[in-house]
């Protein structure tokens, strides 16, 4: 198939991707958050819109589909008498501008789970308001892993347009991926250069050579049939010893959907919100009557990792819950790394494996 | 000012706002007080609504912070006068409690003319009128608490802070690393092996490489693992509690150490569970700059260490530390930066920080003094934190947090270093302690024998008690 | 997805027009929707649950007990545990509440046609049977022998005893109460034991019998092991797990164990089923 592509200068992809919050476009884009590291944010600055960003923000971007808290209904009581009043939506487009390959691989494993039958309407109603802009890597940072997880640092997945700034040349290779994003851009598509092939050609060598900097290995053949093995195995005590049960690592992460649904207010009148949640929270499982399924943290860490490597790719065609992105390994404060460790439970449940087929005693 | 109202009627500005004022009393003195009032018809402005308690003793701050996020626009507590105490002494560990409360009120730039506090007895109705006076026509003043703890007027920018410390420089690259570092491989191997201990906690090299992480030695050869060096940020204390099947040593800086003597003293760990061996250290550095706890660390190697181990060897006990950096803790120069400016300003400041939140719990779960079964965050009934991670909750969250670590935190600083938000908590807990010492005399202890400030009390304490 | 349709996790509202208390503890409302519309159009199948809203409180996630013949109006059951079924229970007649569902599968009770069929319930759990065993009984002719086995700590505790005799009087229909030891009044002439050694003592046809069964989860893995001894085939044994639930439509992941989203994929699971899920209930 013929690539739809354009050559852009930085001044022709500044005009652009600036003027989206004055053609009623809510922007947002990487800033930098208060300690200096990268965030998205909502913006109306041209230059920060247009201006790119080293390695990846701290959080991910999933809060401008999935927010942090969201306010299902207000009620109301009077007498016996109850009224509900839904949240006003808003209508305006919005353009999530500078996510990763990974980022937006990310907002697709979201889209699974809340857009299935039946779907989240106000996750549906964001999700067809919002165009994602996808930015290449220039660089990988030591976490990364998404060649690992079948992704790549110049992947489209996801993306409705995708910008590859082609080394130090200032030129940048804006690529349309899907109807909503060529609609996008075609208010000003046509003054731009057509891409060649020879760009095309520039983009993918320059994402092949940030692939080839990521050091980290690929998991093996048939992670989720080996994990999903491993249920039982001793190796999850070990890779969990250090897991302290706080929630960073699911909030940070780009695909983990979990959320809590609790009423505040009192009895006349209050609100209910869902609000993001984390299996590595003691209480996520706990039943009302005190008995916890999942009674310690390690229980707790290995859902984690079974829930992205196991049990999603079961049900959606091999495809893993986790896209690379390595915030996970950034943030813990356990240092505790998920590429090490679905690595260790992968290849502990392959030796398991091998030493049954050869007769060696376990 | 406007006068008294008439009884019966609140204080009314030209529009429709009247202050709504909640009092905690005691059952014994303040509610009997305030009964005696109406018996002999006192008059006194009606925008008070009691909530009677048994003991001053039992207010706990979270009803302060509730009735605020419920609308309230001023606080009142009231209690016996110290030595009328129907329980001895409630009052008097109430004094400390809420005095320290006030202060970190004061430190998030709440009004301080919302919240009160009082000692009066049965017999005081005249004080209790002339009281609710005096409270009535002070929030009044500071006007409607419309929006939790007021919306800021002021606008604050992050610019204002100090830097956090000196500049940057080159962390130390100490050979004196490796040498502890041999020193406490060899340690760890001959517990392991004489069998003094079933495991040594320690720190491994992490997947990146300015971490060191946490690592599990049972074996003797597995000890070769371990490394010491200027990046061991984690306090592991929280590591030794509930393990079963033997001893565990410990590798301890002297602030971690201070969070074994807690749980010591709080009864979550056995002395007999736990070999604490103390590291000589010179201080641990975040990229580029010495944490700013260890500007503030005279201490030699914790007195609770059964071990010490540094560079030029392992000793049994405790030994004198390495040498410190004697410069300023670089937070004392942020609480001064952030007390200099005017209320307003500071409400901006930690809105814009609690508003961050995310309510991953990580402060918690990395707090070795955080250890309760069920958090109150986590209870519904009722629910004291509102579960959305926004506004109120989020405020209530943060303050509720500070106050349980209150004269018991060891300033290990972990949940300053782990929060993904940045948010200073480091200053909250720091404004603290100073204040606790300032006023009580105290630090939280190394001595797991020595009670923390807000467990105990004395009958002169000062506090804004009227 | 139409423009009016009900937003998933918004209640459509419903009050309490009946209640009955079943022990000390124990409550049966019955709810009725607030719109005739909905009420016509709202339908479910014996072993699916709603989401019961109590505004303020929250949500809890119960069984729908009565029969889905029983049109217009659903019955629920539930002890007073946590915040929700506290508050639920503080309501009386006329009160609001609100209703999400029907969620989950059901029992697949057209395919125990011609079966003999065992419906156990240990305390709260007889809650989940019982919608399945009217709806069978509605069907009475196409079923063989019918046995109840009701259990719970203390003969007080007994959830639905004052149908024993209504059960009773249906031909075929054997009903046998069971307390724990220590549990029994004076004068009872119930079962005294743990229901699973009774329910092996009591001789049913392990090949013919289709044992459905809700209770405690140590409850149900000593049935799961009565059953195996019995000859049931695990196929057989069907019952409804009780996860943690959120939302009740497969996206919190709080009910999440294995492949398995309890409130999408269940709650009605066989024990061929669950001896392929990873033990987390």
């Amino acid at each position: 198939m013929e690539q739809a592509g354009w050559i852009l200068d930085e001044e022709q992809w500044k005009a652009w991707a600036g003027s989206l919050p004055a053609s009623g476009c809510r922007v947002i884009a990487p800033a930098r958050g208060p300690r200096g590291e990268a965030a998205f944010t909502k913006t109306d600055d041209a230059d920060q819109i247009a201006r790119g960003y080293p390695g990846k923000t701290q959080m991910s971007p999933k809060e401008f589909l999935f927010p942090r808290s969201e306010t299902l209904f207000e009620f109301r009581l009077a007498g016996n008498t109850v009224t509900l009043v839904r949240p006003p939506r808003s209508d305006n487009k919005q353009v999530l501008i500078g996510l990763r390959p990974c980022d937006a691989a990310g907002l697709r494993r979201l889209d699974e789970v809340f857009l299935q039958d039946p779907a989240d309407e106000a996750y549906e109603h964001r999700r067809n308001q919002t165009v994602v802009i996808v930015e290449a890597c220039t660089e990988a940072t030591p976490s990364c892993f998404c060649t690992a997880v079948g992704g790549s640092p110049g992947g489209t997945e996801g993306a409705d347009l995708h910008v590859t700034r082609l080394g130090g040349s200032g030129r940048i290779l804006l690529r349309a991926i899907t109807q909503t994003g060529s609609e996008l851009a075609s208010a000003a598509s046509a003054s731009w250069a057509r891409a060649t092939e020879a760009d095309f050609a520039e983009a993918g060598d320059q994402a092949e050579a940030v692939s080839s900097s990521i050091r980290r290995q690929p998991l093996p053949a048939r992670t989720p049939e080996l994990l999903e093995g491993s249920f039982e195995a001793p190796e999850w005590e070990v890779v969990a010893s250090a897991c302290i049960g706080c929630g960073i690592c699911t909030y940070a992460c780009p695909s983990c959907s979990c959320f809590d649904i609790a009423d505040t207010g009192g009895a006349a009148c209050g609100s209910r919100c869902r609000s993001w949640d984390s299996c590595a929270f003691g209480e996520f499982t706990k039943h009302a009557s005190g008995h916890n399924p999942r009674p310690k943290q390690s229980a707790r860490y290995r859902q984690r990792l079974m829930h992205k490597f196991a049990y999603f790719p079961s049900q959606h065609a091999g495809q893993l819950m986790c896209v690379g992105c390595g915030r996970c390994i950034d943030l813990c404060p356990a240092g505790i790394d998920i590429h090490q460790a679905v690595l260790a439970l992968a290849g502990a449940a392959r030796a398991a494996h091998r030493g049954a087929d050869e007769g060696v005693p376990v | 000012m406007s006068k008294v109202a008439p009884a019966g009627s609140g204080y009314q500005t030209a529009g429709e706002w009247a202050p709504r004022i909640v009092a905690f009393t005691c059952n014994w003195c303040s509610y009997s007080g305030a009964d005696m009032a109406g018996t002999a018809r006192l008059t006194y402005p009606a925008n008070v609504r009691i909530v009677r308690m048994l003991c001053s003793g039992r207010m706990d701050p979270l009803f302060a912070l509730k009735a605020f996020e419920e609308g309230a626009d001023g606080v009142l507590v009231s209690g016996c006068h110290p030595g009328d105490c129907h329980y001895v002494q409630g009052n008097l560990y109430a004094r400390r409690r809420l005095e320290i409360f006030a202060d970190l009120m004061e430190l998030l730039g709440l009004d301080p003319r919302r919240l009160h506090f009082a000692w009066v007895s049965a017999s005081e109705g005249v004080k209790w009128s002339e009281l609710i006076g005096r409270v009535t026509r002070s929030v009044l003043e500071a006007g409607p608490n419309g929006e939790w703890l007021s919306a800021p007027t002021a606008e604050f920018s992050s610019a204002k802070l100090p830097e956090p410390g000196p500049p940057p420089r080159t962390a130390p690259t100490r050979d004196a690393n490796a040498a502890t570092t041999s020193h406490l491989r060899q340690l760890a191997r001959r517990l392991l092996e004489e069998g003094e201990v079933s495991r040594v906690i320690g720190y491994a090299e992490g997947a990146q490489s300015d971490q060191m992480v946490p690592a599990f030695v049972e074996t003797p050869e597995d000890a070769e693992r371990l490394v010491w060096n200027e990046r061991c940020y984690a306090n592991l204390a929280n590591y030794a509690v509930h393990r079963s099947g033997g001893a565990t040593a410990l590798i301890a800086k002297t602030c971690d150490a201070k969070s074994i003597a807690g749980l010591l003293r709080e009864n979550q760990l056995r002395r007999d569970e736990v070999v604490v061996v103390g590291v000589s250290c010179s201080g641990i550095w975040h990229g580029d700059r010495l944490a700013a706890k260890c500007y503030g660390c005279d201490e030699d190697v914790s007195p609770l260490a059964d071990w010490t181990v540094g560079p030029d060897g392992t000793a049994r006990g405790s030994i004198p530390a390495a040498g410190r950096d004697t410069s300023p803790d670089p937070r004392d120069a942020a609480l001064e930066a952030l007390s200099s400016l005017p209320p307003d300003e500071r409400l901006a400041f930690w809105q814009g920080e609690f508003d961050r939140c995310i309510r991953c719990y990580a402060c918690r779960a990395v707090c070795p003094m955080c250890y309760c079964d069920t958090c109150i965050t986590d209870k519904h009934r009722p629910q004291w934190i509102s579960a959305p991670q926004s506004g109120p909750g989020n405020t209530s969250w943060n303050v509720v947090r500070a106050m349980h670590l209150a004269g018991r935190c060891s300033d290990c600083d972990e949940c300053a270093r782990v929060c993904p938000s940045g948010i200073r908590l480091d200053l909250i807990n720091r404004s603290l302690a100073q204040g606790i010492k300032r006023k009580y005399g105290t630090m939280v202890s190394a001595d797991p024998a020595v009670k923390t400030a807000l467990t105990t009390y004395r009958p002169d304490d000062a506090g804004r008690f009227v | 997805m139409n423009a009016t349709a009900v937003e998933t996790l918004v209640p459509i509202l419903g009050s309490i027009t009946e209640v009955r208390e079943e022990t000390h503890d124990v409550r049966t409302l019955r709810l009725d929707l607030a719109d005739s519309e909905e009420a016509e159009s709202f339908t479910w199948r014996a072993g699916q649950f709603v989401m019961v809203s109590v505004f303020g409180a929250g949500e809890s996630a119960l069984t729908i007990t009565n029969p889905p013949a029983q049109k217009g109006f659903i019955e629920v059951t539930f002890r007073q545990m946590g915040t929700v079924t506290s508050a639920l229970r503080r309501l009386s007649e006329g009160e609001p509440v609100g209703l999400r569902g029907p969620y989950g599968n059901s029992f697949p009770v057209e395919e125990w046609r011609g079966r003999d069929i065992a419906f156990v319930g240990g305390g709260i759990g007889m809650a989940a049977v019982h919608a399945p065993l009217w709806d069978v009984l509605g069907n009475r002719e196409a079923y063989g022998e019918i046995t109840v086995m009701a259990g719970a700590k203390t003969v007080a505790d007994l959830v639905y005893r004052n149908e024993a005799g209504r059960l009773r009087d249906i031909p075929g229909v054997r009903v046998i109460q069971v307390v724990d030891p220590g549990g029994e009044e004076p004068g009872w002439d119930g079962e005294v034991g743990l229901i699973p050694q009774v329910f092996e003592r009591m001789g049913l046809s392990g090949r013919d019998t289709t044992v459905v069964v809700c209770g405690p989860p140590v409850m149900l893995g000593f049935m799961l092991q009565a059953t195996t001894r019995m000859g049931t085939p695990p196929s057989q044994v069907i019952t409804t797990l009780e996860n943690r639930m959120k939302c009740g439509v497969g996206y919190c992941g709080h009910c999440n164990v294995g492949e398995f989203m309890v409130c999408r994929d269940g709650p009605v699971v066989s024990g061929e089923v669950i001896s392929q899920l990873p033990n987390e209930f």
